[in-house]
């Protein structure tokens, strides 16, 4: 039998060349349709700003963009930035670790399904500001707020997409580890982690959005700090430029992180999925 | 010297949703296996050959009835190579064999690549499953069940899946492996050709899962598939199979 290994690394023949150059084209597409999507935006806001509003009401890109360089060289934008991201990250990493716990029982109990899902299927769908409020209430103003508040929010997500990575593990993988002899540390390690993984980091992605937003709507309501309450002292002031200054920075931050952190977490994580192995450019 | 005795063993599958009938798989099979001999059991789809090594590896359990396999007296080491590949996906071929050893050294590697060479595929040991095809990923399953060092060799119709060149290349490989470990097997399968050319002996189930014969198979190794002698102990067999498929049909027990 021939061993006809697709795409090994060494292959130069005429034919995968072709194949390569087609890949790099139609990266370079759609890189330029993407940009091409952010030109229209900008293209459409401006035409929004000179000709339907006044520039009282909206100001124009780029003297967002300039308000938005200048919040980034004070001092100030530091100290909200970490105090706003520090809460998110904490509330999603507990939203994490719930997920974990509640995942597994989603997965292994009948019982537990049925009481979770409906409740999870309840806290989707309570509008985030109720919370904000809510915290603001009975938590005063206070870092607490936002983390608890990420976390809430965050957990069904996370959990849903444990719970079905795990549901879907092979049993018949499970079967063989049984019978080689493995331990249960090691099914664990080597197949209901592994299997669920990339499902998870799916829930993840969305809660991560999800968790920025709640945090931030927390922090216009309940908190001394952060950006959520920077983009409400501009509203308080009129200050519409500095208000949409802090919302372009941090829509700048949110798209770094997801293709910086998640994107290639992904990759890293799908290797395996691809014909190639993840070994073509 | 590994010793699997199989005493009465019943197996019963209780009635599900799907299926309100309970499915007796295995109804008081009774054989013993001694020393470094390849056993094949032959039977129709549905006669409980998967339930049989399932309970031969341990996991599953016996509703009545006996089975031990143990080496020099102590709980035998098995490898089982099932009716598909079965290779975790998100681990390469080498990584794939390595879930199953228990220490990981350099030496466990070398183990590892050494039955990797033994069934043709060192140069893909660090791909993944999905890169290789269905023939390869199947090979990775029999070098996986060789490198624990088994004392009794499950097999679970290990070529079915295949085409039919493929499948003969993989007996090849099959038989010649076997003939430098000689691990006492246990192989399952409805195709009696591939049972004769394999098998010291076969054992004949029934659908409801009795011995219906048992069949000695004295020819010499390396077989080939064309070899005459081969071909009539095939038609041999063959003859005896259909006469239990008459027998089953009719409602007669022989
Ligand atoms: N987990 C299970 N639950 C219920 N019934 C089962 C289960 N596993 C097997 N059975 C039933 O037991 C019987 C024997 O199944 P088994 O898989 O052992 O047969 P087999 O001889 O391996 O068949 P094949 O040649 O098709 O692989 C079948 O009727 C099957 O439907
Ligand atoms: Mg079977």
């Amino acid at each position: 039998m021939s061993a006809a290994v697709p795409s090994a690394p060494e292959a130069t023949s005429a034919h995968s060349v072709r194949e390569l150059r087609r890949a790099v084209r139609r990266r370079w597409g759609f890189r330029l349709s993407v940009l091409l999507g952010w030109a229209a935006f900008v293209g459409v806001w401006y035409v929004v700003s000179l000709y339907l509003l006044t520039p009282q009401q909206l100001p124009q890109p780029h003297v967002v963009a300039t308000e938005a360089g200048e919040l980034l060289s004070q001092r100030d934008f530091g100290r909200n930035f970490q105090a706003s991201i520090l809460r998110v990250v904490a509330g999603f990493l507990l939203a994490l670790l719930a997920s974990v716990g509640l995942g597994l029982l989603i997965a292994y109990n009948r019982w537990w399904r049925r009481f979770l899902v409906n409740t999870l299927l309840f806290l989707v769908s309570v509008p985030t500001v109720s919370f904000a409020i809510l915290s603001l209430l009975v938590l005063g103003v206070s870092p607490m707020g936002p983390i608890l508040n990420a976390m809430i929010v965050t957990t069904p997500y996370i959990t849903m997409n444990l719970a079905q990575g795990l549901t879907g593990v092979d049993r018949r993988l499970i079967v063989m580890s049984e019978a080689f002899g493995r331990t249960r540390a090691q099914m664990i390690t080597g197949i209901l982690v592994p299997a669920s993984l990339l499902s998870v980091l799916g829930g993840t992605r969305l809660a991560f959005a999800v968790a920025w937003r709640v945090g931030l709507l927390t922090e216009v309501f309940a908190s001394a700090d952060g950006i959520g309450l920077q983009i409400r002292r501009s509203f308080e002031s009129y200050d519409i430029r500095g208000m949409l200054a802090w919302a372009l920075l941090f829509i700048v931050i949110m798209l770094l992180i997801e293709n910086l952190v998640f994107r290639q977490l992904e990759r890293l994580l799908s290797r395996w999925r691809s014909p190639d192995g993840g070994a073509a450019p | 010297m590994a010793t699997v005795l199989i005493e009465n063993l019943t197996k019963v599958y209780p009635p599900t949703l799907n299926n309100p009938t309970q499915v007796q798989a295995l109804g008081g099979l009774s054989m013993s296996i001694t020393g470094n001999v390849f056993v094949a059991v032959v039977g129709p789809s549905g006669s409980g050959k998967t339930t049989l090594l399932n309970i031969v590896a341990g996991v599953e359990r016996a509703t009545a009835g006996s089975v031990r396999a143990l080496q020099e007296g102590v709980p035998a080491r098995v490898g089982y190579v099932f009716q598909e590949p079965r290779l975790l996906p998100w681990r390469t071929v080498v990584d794939n064999m390595l879930y199953v050893q228990d220490r990981k050294s350099d030496r466990s590697r070398r183990e590892a690549e050494f039955y990797l060479q033994m069934v043709g595929l060192s140069d893909v040991a660090d791909l993944y499953p999905s890169q290789l095809s269905g023939g390869m990923q199947q090979r990775v399953g029999i070098a996986r069940a060789f490198l624990v060092n088994p004392d009794v060799l499950l097999l679970d119709e290990p070529f079915s899946h295949l085409d039919a060149l493929t499948g003969r290349s993989l007996r090849d490989y099959m038989q010649r492996i076997w003939l430098q470990t000689r691990k006492t097997a246990l192989f399952v399968t409805h195709d009696v050709t591939e049972a004769v050319e394999l098998a010291d002996r076969i054992v004949m189930l029934r659908p409801g899962g009795t011995a219906y014969d048992d069949i000695a198979v004295d020819l010499p190794r390396p077989r080939r598939h064309d070899d005459p002698a081969v071909r009539d102990m095939q038609d041999e067999v063959l003859r005896r199979f259909d006469a239990m498929g008459a027998a089953v049909r009719f409602g007669a027990h022989a």
